[in-house]
């Protein structure tokens, strides 16, 4: 199937048409901040947000998700609320991405000793039957640095549809099968006009021309291996104050906590976000913490994105999004951080 | 006079004459609309220093975050008004001492909530801002904006009283002295004025966007327990969900643990990044500090916290009436 257009004077029945099969999310207002919400009108979408506040991770991998509840008749696992395949509207290429990592873990995750791969039912059911309309970025910001790991603003890695807004028509394409057979059944779309590929391609260009030149990361992976015991952790992490704002924010950030809430004979387990910012994340039982330490859990938390993850999956932990960078309360840049170690690392050889 | 370069000559100087160890100040951040704090150990690192409107961090934090690191050190801090008095009550509470301290107040002008800057921009990313004093000029991508400095203040500048450190080794620059604010308590009183269920709503419209980061209490200087009372899981005292049941309760509890102790310094605000009023009952606890005790939390280095203090004529409503 080939590039179709949708006018932006049909917008608000193209959201009406897909929330007839599907739970819509797309990014909106919450206070003053953007995420991405559930809507159901053209109304309470906000098409100017860029990078919202809030990653999409939380539609699939929410905040406080209930595993269960239980009683003395036995355990019952919460109804899906909507029953409908979730679609989203307006996901970035980071944001896209950031899913696909996320699927390594809840999709397939490896698990030790045996290899075996652990699929985790809560996300699979929410993401294996969504379609991801993706939106091009026209105009990053000064803090997106998808480049470093090879994307870009027009990237269309982990869309099904992937959307570019051309002023006052948007042109689709589709990048999976699930894309195609959605933008075939949608009646309020029109063929793609002749030259609407070559806009698009003009607007991929002129995106990436305003990006920052990208810091090389090959080997950073095994770079930061060798810089684990460096005292340099200590420099990095001196101003974080461990709050979880940057992993809150992070679109693969994704641990979690397993809390049980019960009264009497009935309760419920819930799955909760958690951080390896907070000291409690890695308390043991007996008193004693690895990472009692603010600069460990700094290094932890650079380490599991850009060498564990890797090592593991294959992949940086991370799609230069940029969120923990405007969210941090002390503005302790991961970009900078990265840099540090970069230069470190070649003192480090220099000194010999 | 030009702040910066005094604060910079005045760190040089501690340094040289060995008075200080480390000196916390700010430097500037590697986005416009933020400084960051800056870790000082030599003269050189000095002229990093900066002090404009996008200084909001209290770096007071830093003393009770990391003991160890400032364990038999000599530590220097720039401070605003608010930070001065979060340094006394930290003093007061035992968790620093004094002659370890050397304290150099900045004449403060107020410091900028990044929420309001982005409301102004229409949410466009600023990439430069200049700090000109009486106004600021906020430039992005086909914009250049010409600002009133107090449409982007924090709310805790705006309802600022004691601008200066009232207790300091070094003050760079003139003093602004105490601002009659007669319009600082106008929110609290318009918000109780509103009905109990006017006062839930807009209560619980705030707290339930809470993400549990819990970036406002780890930037706040007078959140330094060991354990916070969220942390603890044995027994667990409240749960962790993001219902605003839970969350509500956690900012509850959190305001009254520094009941006497805020000093309104309004970091918790400029760091939440859900953009959650958490000053109102900061300041709404405050002010019923100050009248019935007739105490402001850090703002006498002689006084008492008034939550650690009693005196038989202090005002107790529950048993006077």
């Amino acid at each position: 199937m080939n590039m179709v257009r949708l006018d932006k004077k049909k917008f608000g029945d193209f959201i009406l048409e897909l929330s007839v099969e599907h739970a819509v999310y797309a990014p909106g207002n919450t206070g003053g901040k953007t995420d991405f919400i559930p809507v159901s009108s053209e109304d309470e979408i906000n098409l100017k947000t860029l990078v919202t506040d809030l990653s999409p991770k939380g539609i699939f991998f929410p905040h406080s998700e209930v595993l269960y509840e239980y009683d003395t008749e036995g355990i019952r696992v919460p109804e899906k609320e909507a029953g409908k395949p979730i679609a989203v509207w307006g996901m970035r290429g980071c944001d896209s991405r950031s899913l696909l990592m996320l699927n390594k873990v809840f999709g397939s995750a490896i698990q030790m000793p045996d290899n075996k791969n652990f699929q985790d039912p809560y996300w699979k059911e929410k993401y294996d039957s969504s379609v991801i309309f993706g939106s091009a970025c026209n105009m990053p910001q000064s803090t997106c640095f998808c480049n470093w790991f090879g994307d870009g603003p027009h990237s269309r890695e982990g869309m099904d549809v992937f959307v570019v807004d051309a002023g006052d028509h948007y042109l689709m394409e589709p990048v999976s099968d699930k894309g195609s057979n959605i933008l075939g059944k949608l009646t309020c779309l029109t063929d793609s006009l002749e030259g609407d590929a070559e806009a698009a391609l003009k607007l991929a260009s002129e995106a990436e021309s305003t990006m920052v030149p990208p810091m090389d990361v090959n080997g950073l992976g095994e770079l930061l291996n060798d810089l684990y015991d460096e005292p340099v952790w200590e420099d990095i992490s001196a101003k974080c104050i461990n709050c979880g704002a940057c992993t809150f924010s992070c679109p693969t950030c994704h641990c979690y906590d397993i809390q049980d809430e019960g009264k009497g004979s009935s309760g419920k387990r819930i799955r909760i976000w958690d951080s390896c910012m907070f000291p409690i994340f890695t308390m043991e039982a007996s008193g004693h913490n690895p990472r009692a330490l603010s600069s460990q859990r700094v290094r932890q938390r650079v380490m599991h994105k850009y060498s564990y993850f890797l090592e593991k999956y294959g992949d940086f932990l991370c799609t230069g999004c940029g969120r923990c960078i405007t969210v941090c309360p002390v503005n302790l840049d991961i970009r900078e951080v990265l840099k540090t170690i970069n230069v470190y690392n070649r003192q480090g050889i220099t000194n010999g | 006079m030009n702040t910066t370069n005094e604060l910079r000559k005045s760190i040089k100087a501690l340094i040289a004459e060995k008075k200080v160890d480390l000196f916390l100040a700010w430097e500037k951040g590697s986005l416009p609309l933020t400084a960051t704090p800056l870790f000082v150990s030599t003269e050189d690192q000095a002229d990093r220093a900066v002090f404009d409107v996008t200084c909001g961090n209290n770096l007071s934090i830093y003393f009770t975050k990391d003991r160890k690191q400032f364990a038999n050190r000599k530590v220097g801090i720039a401070v605003k008004g608010c930070d001065a008095r979060s340094v006394v009550l930290n003093i007061l509470e035992k968790q620093i001492q004094r002659e370890n301290v050397v304290i150099v107040g900045v004449p403060c002008d107020g410091v900028l909530d990044r929420k309001k800057v982005l409301a102004k921009t229409d949410g466009r990313e600023v990439l430069e801002l200049i700090d000109n004093g009486e106004t600021v000029t906020v430039k992005g991508n086909g914009f250049d904006l010409l600002l009133n400095r107090n449409e982007i203040l924090s709310s805790s500048c705006l309802a600022c009283t004691y601008p200066d450190a009232q207790e300091y080794d070094v003050f760079i620059g003139d003093a602004r002295g105490e601002v009659p604010n007669e319009s600082r308590l106008k929110e609290i009183h318009d918000f109780q004025a509103l009905s109990a269920s006017e006062r839930w709503d807009k209560t619980r419209n705030e707290y339930e966007r809470c993400i549990r980061c819990y970036a406002c209490r780890n930037v706040c200087p007078s959140c330094y327990c060991n354990v916070c009372f969220v942390d603890q899981n044995d027994p667990k005292w409240i749960g962790s969900t993001c219902d605003y049941t839970d969350t509500l309760i956690f900012h509850v509890i959190r305001n009254l643990h520094v009941a006497g102790r805020c000093v309104e310094c309004g970091a918790c605000q400029r760091a939440c990044p859900m953009d959650i009023d958490l000053l109102m009952l900061n300041r709404k606890v405050a002010m019923e500090v100050k009248d019935r005790f007739g105490d402001i939390a850090g703002l006498d280095i002689n006084g008492k916290p008034a939550m650690s203090d009693f005196r038989e004529d202090e005002k107790q409503k529950f048993i006077m009436g």
